[in-house]
Parts: C-alpha cells; sequence; structure tokens
C-alpha cells in the first residue's frame, strides 16, 4: 500500500499545520480548549509521519520499484540490512527520517508536558509545528519519496558502494536525533519569547533535551568519524570537512547551551544568553542541514545536489533564524535578568566556557562559510582545511581545555580559585610527569606529543580528582567515603565522565598524530612487513562474490614472536558493477588500544599488491571517549532532579508557599 | 487481476478515510473536553521551592559559602514574592464565539485539505508493486522486462540450465545487452554444445560489444559457425563486413554477392547482403558505413541506461527518427521496417505505426514474403492490416 504512505503525509502536513496555529492562538486568547488541542494534533501527526515511513522501508525491503526513490537507490540483490537502511540513505527518504524525529520530538514533549504551564506547552508545541509544516511541504514539494515511476523497472540503481555500510544504519539516525532534538530547546526559547516571560520551569524543562540532543549529536558525529575511519580506506579520523563542520558548529554550541542551561536552572541567571544560545544551536543545526542538502557542498554526502531544494531550505533557514533572532531583539529587554554571582565562581566558569565554545563556533563557521563567499563573489576556488583549523581552532581549545578541571571545584556564587588549585595539586603533578616522561623517553622531538598527553592527563585526572573530593576520600573514614561516593547526585558523575571522555579523545588524538607509524610497499605473497615491532605476512590475493559485487581479498596474517601465525587480518578492494564503483574495505585489527590498519593499492605483477599499512596508537580511545562522553550526558539525563524534570501535578494543589528564608 | 486491483483501490479509500477520520477526532475530541484551569504561578512556585532545598543540600556539601547561600535565599525569595504580585494580575478576556469557529475550521480543514492535496499530487489507483510479486504473476500479465528478470532469477539459481541461457541470449542480443548476450552464448555453448546458429551469436553478441566492430575474437566465433554450417548467412555477412572495416571493400562485395546469389529471395539476409553490397560498391563509400543493420552501440545503451525516463524517451524517439528518415531514403530494408512498426507502436505513436506500416507495403509489396511478415507483426501489435 505505497499510497497509505503518501496519504498519511499529506494527512501529516495538515496536521501539523492545525498544530502551528490553534494551540498559539488558543494561548493568545486564553482559551484552554483551544490549546489542548496542540498535544493530540502533535501525537496523531507523528503516528501519521511514522505511517508513512514505515510503507516506504516497506517499499525498500520489498524493492518497489514503481517508486522513483527506491528504483534510484535499490538493488534487488542489495543484502536485506543495506535495503532497510537505504531508506535513509538518499535525499528522500532522509529528510523524511528528519521530519519523523522532529515530530516524534513534538510528541514526547506533547505526551510527558502535562505538567508545563498551558500557555507555554501550547506555544511550543506551535513552533515545532511551523518547523514541521516548513519541512513537510519542503519534502511533498522538492524531494517526494513517493513519486511513482509507471511502468516500473524492473531493477533498481543501487545504492551508492560506500553508503553499503552498517554504519549508514546508525550514523544519519543517531545525528538527526540531535540535530532536531535541539529543535525541542528552540521552539522553547522561541515559545518563552512570544509570551515575554521566561518560566521558572523553563530551564527545567530545556536542559534534558539539551542532555539528549547532546548525547545523540555526539554519537553521531563519532559513528560518523568512525565509519570515515574504516571506509574511506586512508584512515583519516576527522577531515574539517565542510559537511562535518556543519555536525560540529551545533556541537559546539549544544555544549555551551548545555553548560549555560545549569547555570540558568540552579541560580536562575544567564537567562537571556540561554535563551539566545537556544536559538543558535537550532539555526546552527538548520543551517548544517542546508550545506549538506542544497548541494552547496560536494562531499561524500553528496547524494543530495539539487539547486531548487537549496533555494527552498535557504527560505526556511532565513525565516527560522531571521524570524527568531528578530523576536529576540524585540523581547529580549522585557526579559528580567536572575540572579547574581562574582566573576570567579562557578557560575563564572560556566560563562568562560561559553565564550571559549562560542568563539569556537563561530570559528568554525568562518572557516566553513569563507570558501564558500569568496567562490560566491570572486568566482575563486579556495580551500580552508587542516591549516586554518590547526592555527585556530586548536589554540583556541587548549586553555578551554586546561580550565575544564576547575570548573566543576569551584563553588556557586563565589569561588577561590587558589583553593580549588590546590586540590588539583595531585592531578596537575601526575600531567607534568606523562609530559616529563613522553618527552625524554618516548619521543623528544615532539612538543606537541609531551604537552598533548599531559593536557590530556590532567583532564581525565582533574575529573577523577572532582569525584574524589566531593566524596571526601582521603578526609573522611573510607566507610563514610564509599557512602557519600555512592550517594553523590548522578549529575555529578555525569559531569565527571563527560570530562574524563574528553581527556580520553584528546589522548586518542594526540597519540595518532604524534606516533603514527605508516608503511607503503609492493608485497608478494609471503612476504613479511615489520611496522612499529608486529610483523604481517602477506598470504595472498583472492577472489570473492558478494551478493551485489565482486572484490579481491587480500589475506594477511600477524605474526607472534616465534613466526606463528596469531591472527588474521582481511583487507579488500571491492566492485560495484551496478554502479561501475570501486571501494575498499580496510582490514583491521585492534590490538589493545591500538589498531594495525591495512589498506590495499593497485595490484602489480605476479600477485604482488601494493599495500599501505598504518599502525594508529591509541586511535580508539578517540572513539571510546566519545562513548564515555556520552555516557556522562546519559547518566546525568538519570538524574533525580531532571526525572521529576518540572514539579508534579499532584503537588501543585498545594498553593500556600512554603517557609521562605527565614 | 482486475478484481483484485479494483478491491486494492477500495481498501485504500476505506483506510485513507479511516486516517482522516481519526485525525480529525484528534482535533475535535479537546475541543468537547471540559478544559480545565489552573493557575500559572504554581508551576513557577514549585521550582523555586525545589531551589531552596538543592541550594541548603549545596550547602551542606560545601559547594557554596554559607554567607552566599543565605544571599542566594534571598534572591530566590525576592523571585516568589513577585510570583504572588504578578499572579492576581492576569484575567483572561476571549469572545466565545471566534475560539469555537477556529475550532470548527480546523476540524473541517483536515478532511478538505488533505484530500485536496492528495487527490493532486496522489496516484491512488497505483497499486504497488513488490518485485517478488511480479515475478510471480502469470508471464501472460508479465512485461519483457519482466519475463527476463525472471529468466535471470532462475538462472541464477540453476546456473547450469543450458537452454535457458540458449533462450535468453537472442533476447539480450535484441535488447542492446551485448555484454549479457556474450556471457549467454558462452554458457549455452558451453552446457549445450556448439552450433553454427550460437556461434555466429556469439560472434555477433562480441562485435556488439565492441561497438559493431567485428574483432578477431567475433570472427573466431563465425569461423566456427562456418565449419558447423557452411551456408550460415549470418557468419558469411559477418566475416564480410570484418573484411570491409579492415579496408578489404572489394574483397567484401565479393563476399556479400555471392552469399546474396546463394540464398534464396525471401530470406532476410539476402536484401541485407545486396545492400550491403550497394554500398559497398557505391564510390567513395567509407568501410565502416557497410555495416548492415546499423543500430545503437554500446555506449548509447549505457547512456540510456543512466537517463531519466524522459531523456530515454527523448532518446530512443531520436533513434526511431532516424531509423525512418532512413527507410524514407532506402526502403528496401524489411528489418528496418519490421523495427520501425513496432518501435512506433512501442512509443505508444499508433498513428505513425498505421501510416510506416502503409509506407512498408508499398515499399515491399504486400503478398511478398516480408509482406507477410509485416502483416503478422501488424497483427500481433493490433494495428489495422486492411486498406
Amino acid at each position: 500500500m505505497v499510497e497509505m504512505g503518501h496519504f498519511a503525509l499529506v494527512l501529516a502536513l495538515v496536521l501539523s499545520l492545525v498544530q502551528s496555529l490553534v494551540p498559539l492562538y488558543g494561548a493568545y486568547k486564553g482559551d484552554a480548549k483551544l490549546m489542548a488541542v496542540g498535544g493530540p494534533v502533535t501525537v496523531t501527526g507523528f503516528a501519521m509521519i511514522a505511517l508513512s515511513f514505515a510503507v516506504l522501508t516497506l517499499a525498500y525491503v520489498q524493492s518497489d520499484f514503481s517508486l522513483v526513490n527506491v528504483w534510484e537507490n535499490s538493488h534487488s540483490l542489495k543484502p536485506m540490512i543495506y535495503k532497510f537502511t537505504g531508506t535513509w540513505g538518499n535525499h528522500e527518504g532522509s529528510m523524511l527520517l528528519w521530519v519523523m524525529i522532529l515530530s516524534f520530538f513534538g510528541a514526547l514533549v506533547a505526551a510527558f508536558g502535562s505538567n508545563l504551564p498551558a500557555t507555554l506547552r501550547a506555544n511550543v508545541l506551535a513552533v515545532q509545528g511551523w518547523i514541521g509544516t516548513a519541512f513537510l511541504l519542503f519534502i511533498l514539494i522538492t524531494s517526494n519519496p513517493f513519486t511513482r515511476l509507471i511502468p516500473a523497472p524492473i531493477e533498481g540503481k543501487d545504492l551508492n558502494p560506500i553508503l553499503q555500510d552498517i554504519g549508514l544504519a546508525v550514523h544519519p539516525p543517531l545525528l538527526y536525533l540531535g540535530y532536531v532534538g535541539f529543535s525541542v530547546c528552540f521552539s522553547f526559547a522561541v515559545a518563552a519569547l512570544i509570551e515575554g516571560r521566561i518560566d521558572a520551569a523553563w530551564a527545567r524543562w530545556v536542559r534534558p533535551w539539551t542532555l539528549a540532543a547532546w548525547v545523540f549529536l555526539t554519537g553521531g558525529i563519532a559513528m560518523g568519524s568512525y565509519w570515515a575511519y574504516y571506509e574511506l580506506g586512508w584512515g583519516g579520523f576527522w577531515f574539517w570537512d565542510p559537511v562535518e563542520n556543519a555536525s560540529f558548529m551545533p556541537w559546539l554550541a549544544g555544549t555551551a547551551l548545555l553548560h549555560s542551561a545549569i547555570v540558568m536552572e540552579k541560580r536562575s541567571a544567564l537567562k537571556i544568553w540561554t535563551l539566545l544560545l537556544a536559538i543558535l544551536t537550532f539555526s546552527l543545526s538548520l543551517l548544517g542541514t542546508f550545506l549538506v542538502r542544497s548541494g552547496v557542498l560536494t562531499s561524500v554526502h553528496a547524494f543530495a545536489s539539487d539547486p531548487s531544494r537549496g533555494v527552498f531550505i535557504l527560505g526556511i533557514l532565513t525565516v527560522f533564524i531571521g524570524g527568531s533572532l528578530a523576536l529576540f531583539a524585540l523581547r529580549a529587554s522585557s526579559l528580567t535578568a536572575g540572579g547574581i554571582f562574582h566573576p570567579i565562581s562557578r557560575e563564572g566558569a560556566l560563562v568562560l566556557n561559553n565564550l571559549f565554545l562560542t568563539t569556537a563556533t563561530a570559528t568554525v563557521l568562518i572557516g566553513t562559510l569563507y570558501p564558500l563567499v569568496v567562490e560566491a563573489l570572486f568566482g575563486e576556488k579556495i580551500s580552508v582545511g587542516e591549516p586554518f583549523f590547526n592555527l585556530t581552532f586548536g589554540p583556541l581549545m587548549m586553555p578551554l581545555l586546561v580550565l575544564v578541571p576547575f570548573g566543576p571545584l569551584l563553588a556557586w556564587k563565589r569561588g577561590d580559585v587558589a583553593a580549588v588549585a590546590q586540590r588539583l595539586m595531585f592531578a596537575f603533578g601526575a600531567a607534568l610527569l606523562v609530559v616529563l616522561v613522553t618527552f625524554l623517553f618516548i619521543d623528544g622531538a615532539s612538543v606537541f606529543a609531551a604537552l598533548g598527553a599531559g593536557l590530556a592527563t590532567w583532564l581525565v585526572l582533574g575529573a577523577l580528582t572532582d569525584l574524589a573530593l566531593k566524596a571526601g576520600i582521603g578526609n573522611v573514614a573510607p566507610k563514610v567515603a564509599l557512602r557519600r561516593f555512592l550517594g553523590l547526585p548522578r549529575s555529578v558523575f555525569g559531569t565527571a565522565l563527560a570530562h574524563l571522555g574528553l581527556g580520553l579523545t584528546l589522548l586518542g588524538i594526540v597519540g595518532v598524530l604524534s606516533f603514527e607509524k605508516e608503511a607503503i610497499l609492493v608485497m608478494k605473497p609471503g612476504q613479511v612487513l615489520e611496522i612499529a615491532s608486529h610483523r604481517l605476512r602477506f598470504e595472498g590475493l583472492q577472489p570473492v562474490r558478494g551478493p551485489n559485487f565482486t572484490e579481491d581479498q587480500g589475506r594477511f596474517s600477524l605474526l607472534g614472536p616465534a613466526g606463528q601465525p596469531v591472527a588474521e587480518i582481511v583487507s579488500a578492494k571491492r566492485f560495484y558493477p551496478v554502479r561501475q564503483m570501486p571501494t575498499t574495505e580496510a582490514g583491521i585489527k585492534t590490538l589493545w588500544l591500538s589498531q594495525l590498519y591495512i589498506s590495499l593499492g593497485d595490484e602489480a605483477n605476479d600477485g604482488a599488491v601494493v599495500v599501505r599499512v598504518w599502525w594508529k596508537p591509541l586511535v580508539t580511545l578517540i572513539w571510546g571517549g566519545t562513548l564515555v562522553m556520552m555516557a556522562g550526558g546519559f547518566v546525568s539525563l538519570m538524574d533525580r532532579r531532571l526525572r521529576v524534570g518540572a514539579p508534579a501535578k499532584r503537588k501543585s494543589a498545594d498553593k500556600k508557599p512554603s517557609p521562605v528564608a527565614t | 487481476m482486475e478484481a483484485a486491483s479494483y478491491l486494492g483501490a477500495m481498501l485504500f479509500w476505506v483506510i485513507a478515510a479511516v486516517l482522516t477520520l481519526g485525525a480529525s477526532l484528534a482535533v475535535l475530541l479537546p475541543l468537547a473536553r471540559q478544559a480545565e484551569g489552573e493557575a500559572d504561578t504554581s508551576h513557577d512556585l514549585e521550582v523555586y521551592r525545589d531551589q531552596l532545598t538543592e541550594l541548603d543540600k549545596d550547602a551542606a556539601r560545601g559547594l557554596i559559602a554559607p554567607s552566599e547561600a543565605e544571599q542566594a535565599r534571598a534572591e530566590i525569595a525576592r523571585r516568589i514574592i513577585k510570583l504572588d504580585a504578578e499572579s492576581g494580575s492576569k484575567a483572561k478576556s476571549a469572545s466565545p464565539l471566534a475560539p469555537r469557529l477556529v475550532g470548527v475550521v480546523a476540524v473541517l480543514a483536515i478532511p478538505v485539505l488533505t484530500w485536496s492535496i492528495y487527490t493532486a499530487i496522489g496516484s491512488p489507483d497505483v497499486p504497488s508493486q513488490p518485485l517478488k510479486a511480479r515475478l510471480e504473476q502469470k508471464p501472460a500479465d508479465s512485461s519483457v522486462d519482466e519475463l527476463i528478470a525472471r529468466a535471470e532469477a532462475h538462472l541464477i539459481a540453476n546456473p547450469s540450465d543450458g537452454r535457458g541461457w540458449d533462450v535468453l541470449a537472442p533476447i539480450y542480443q535484441r535488447m542492446g545487452r551485448a555484454d549479457d548476450a556474450v556471457t549467454a552464448y558462452r554458457n549455452a555453448i558451453r552446457l549445450e554444445g556448439s552450433t553454427a546458429a550460437r556461434q555466429s551469436g556469439l560472434g555477433e553478441a562480441i562485435a556488439g560489444v565492441s561497438g559493431g566492430i567485428v574483432t578477431s575474437e567475433a570472427s573466431v566465433a563465425f569461423e566456427a559457425a562456418l565449419k558447423l554450417e557452411p551456408a550460415n548467412p549470418k557468419a558469411r555477412y559477418f566475416l564480410g563486413l570484418a573484411l570491409a572495416q579492415e579496408g578489404k571493400v572489394a574483397e567484401a562485395a565479393i563476399a556479400w554477392r555471392q552469399l546474396a546469389e546463394s540464398l534464396p529471395a525471401d530470406s532476410p539476409w539476402r536484401s541485407v547482403a545486396e545492400q550491403a553490397v550497394a554500398q559497398a560498391e557505391a564510390p567513395g563509400a567509407p568501410a565502416n558505413q557497410a555495416a548492415g543493420a546499423p543500430g545503437p552501440n554500446q555506449s548509447d545503451i549505457d547512456a540510456a541506461a543512466s537517463m531519466s525516463s524522459g531523456d530515454r524517451t527523448a532518446m530512443i524517439e531520436g533513434m526511431v527518427a532516424t531509423l525512418d528518415e532512413k527507410l524514407r531514403q532506402n526502403p528496401r530494408d524489411p528489418e528496418g521496417w519490421l523495427r520501425l512498426v513496432r518501435s512506433y507502436q512501442v512509443l505508444g505513436k499508433t498513428e505513425l505505426a498505421q501510416e510506416a506500416l502503409g509506407r512498408a507495403y508499398e515499399a515491399l509489396g504486400r503478398d511478398s514474403e516480408d509482406g507477410r511478415k509485416l502483416t503478422e507483426l501488424a497483427g500481433s501489435l493490433g494495428l489495422k492490416v486492411t486498406e
């Protein structure tokens, strides 16, 4: 029932139109019934889009080539998992996924928002409705996945082979959950501006959304990075590719938002700034969508190049960013500022964090957009690559990373830096030791390596120090310390884990950048290569036939000390005949935290083949660290305070103010 | 089939109606329900109270200095007092008519807008076409493409079915899928043994792969065919073509003339050979123009495969127009006429097909062998054969 999906999508558009207008009008008029329409309409709209998405997925699974979208991006011989994930491995399907996640978040607000003030809830849902309407219109007008093709061809044109990977199952959904999660923060911000006041509950509500979105975005970016690492065949993990930057900017801004929301929640300070950050973060998500979807950029993600779509998204971008910022300019002055704090305090540290992160965001934004502007104005193609970011982004991040361990240790309102520094002496000493050891014994040539390793140690130990101090380890009896440790709020663990993960990622990056070994040579079967004290024997090439590809598998044996093979590594060159495209399948062997990475080049005569081998020390920490960061965000999300969220309804029956500040 | 699709369409409209109803109810029900009013300030109060308890906890843990905690408490207290002042000032004034009107419009908008947009952009009468179901339907209901896909699926499962390859090979060749034709002929020869027809077909397919050039590999196949059947006209014709392409046009003309003379008048190859002779002997004829039945070459086919359906139709129409023009200048080409009539009919241009049929009868004679073939084709295509 392909047409059922199409119908449901149109129905979802009309529902989201109702969602955009009726609750808003209700909130304006103070009509409770009209405001109450928002919830059910939002949930129904999500059900319709989910139905539509399920229908499209079924069409992919069943290879229904009477859909242009399926014909262009699928093939009947493709393994089932890629038929399934291929649903969003193309422009139309991925936009549908985008909108489905958007409406899913809207439905969550509707379902769990019963303890929000009615007008705030109505306005938030209306703003979500605007975004939904805009993107549903975009899909139906420029990128309809349900366009039919009659007579239906008997075979499809296959999915881009690079996308035929398990990464496609994980990377886009996670990334979109992150991008779109920030839409809720945006809706809350715009709703507050519409009302002209920020409820105290506002930050309570925004923080878990920010956290959830941040966790998903972190996962999405990390997954994308690992995918590029093993699929593109030369072992890079970050390319400063504009599309990567497009996802990195909302991450930086979202990280800033995460921190400023803490201040707002705990101290009711930084209200206006937090509001602005919420708007900016989602604006950057929209900008990312525009950059990737418009075809302005050419990259791995270039399955979506179409100028008319670009103009449409640019329109959406202008209306939403321009509109929300204009509203902000109009209303911000009427918002009241909150609590007062001393510059040296937890609040002050968080403001500093925000300053660094927003500046870093601006740097990445400039580096990403500058080439586009230059090309548009002067017709000159320039590329702003790694050197630019190394010179600007790197130095900006260094002081921030140095300051990270101080933040959680500073007291609220007024802190004492000297006391905190004293408490961090152990971490500092250990970091210094690592710097010296690295410099003297491992690599005397690279100051960067030594300082980087030291900084990473500083971050990891700083996070652990925070936990140890809060539990009172060393000051009280071990038994008491253990009880206090277990009794710490989960948000404390969350903070420590996230900062610790940051240190681990940094350690991985430093490890790979400084100590990586590379070898390129022509290998004959039986030949042995030694790299970073690992011995690899090339066993030969062997043709293998896959379901929709053919490949030449190069088999390698990792040799033990006595020359016996202890592990096999397979690296392959694939060829996908339908698209006439080759891909590389790197052979990767993880040895503790490091990896051996083998990539095959051209074949020479007599069975010899060009082989590139990398030894990548500590490389897994790059992504392992992000997993720890995600765990931190997740633990923080589980905090009792956030679980309760805004105050429960039954409590609000008791209207007497409690005895206050006597 | 008919009944099933009718039922399918009915089912679609029924489900669509149910979905629309559900969506309308989502708007209607909250409007009908009694709304519960609630003071806005209770939420804020609760938050401030929470902030106070947390402040106490932070102070106990030493996260905030006692004097600062006292100040913070005062700040929160001030907010609570302000809140109480605000709560009285809010009054709701709404004319009862306008909201009700908005509700009615919203409920009505859902079915009206949805159905008008959907009927404008949707294709409600086009059923789903899952590949598996398409390959399992009755052969009579299948298109040529579907039949081929089915045969391919069968051969993937039973790659040693020589008869299957044998049937598929000439079909591939006719569709311009020369690469696949080569594979199919090779498999047929391997499994079913070498015959003149298979060898000459293989040669033709190999020539198709290399864009109409009779390569030495193709020649080997044609010679193998001649060994099995010395009179095989296809092999003889193409070996002549090979000579012409090498620049030995005179020798080619001799070979073709011998071929033409040895064939009965009603053989399709006779006219092809005669035409080739005529072209070869025309003054200044370049060697490669001597190709008897110029069809699209491989790069054209590849281009067609990667085009959108609109572009592809345009390309096919262009090729048909070229063929038409050629037949106007040189009407003695029975295969060309058959191709032209069939092409027009496939493109849905029945009038042009009918007109081409008339011109073909004029050129070839209605009662000749070619004429009878034309009549047969016209009958199968549903064209009028009476004058």
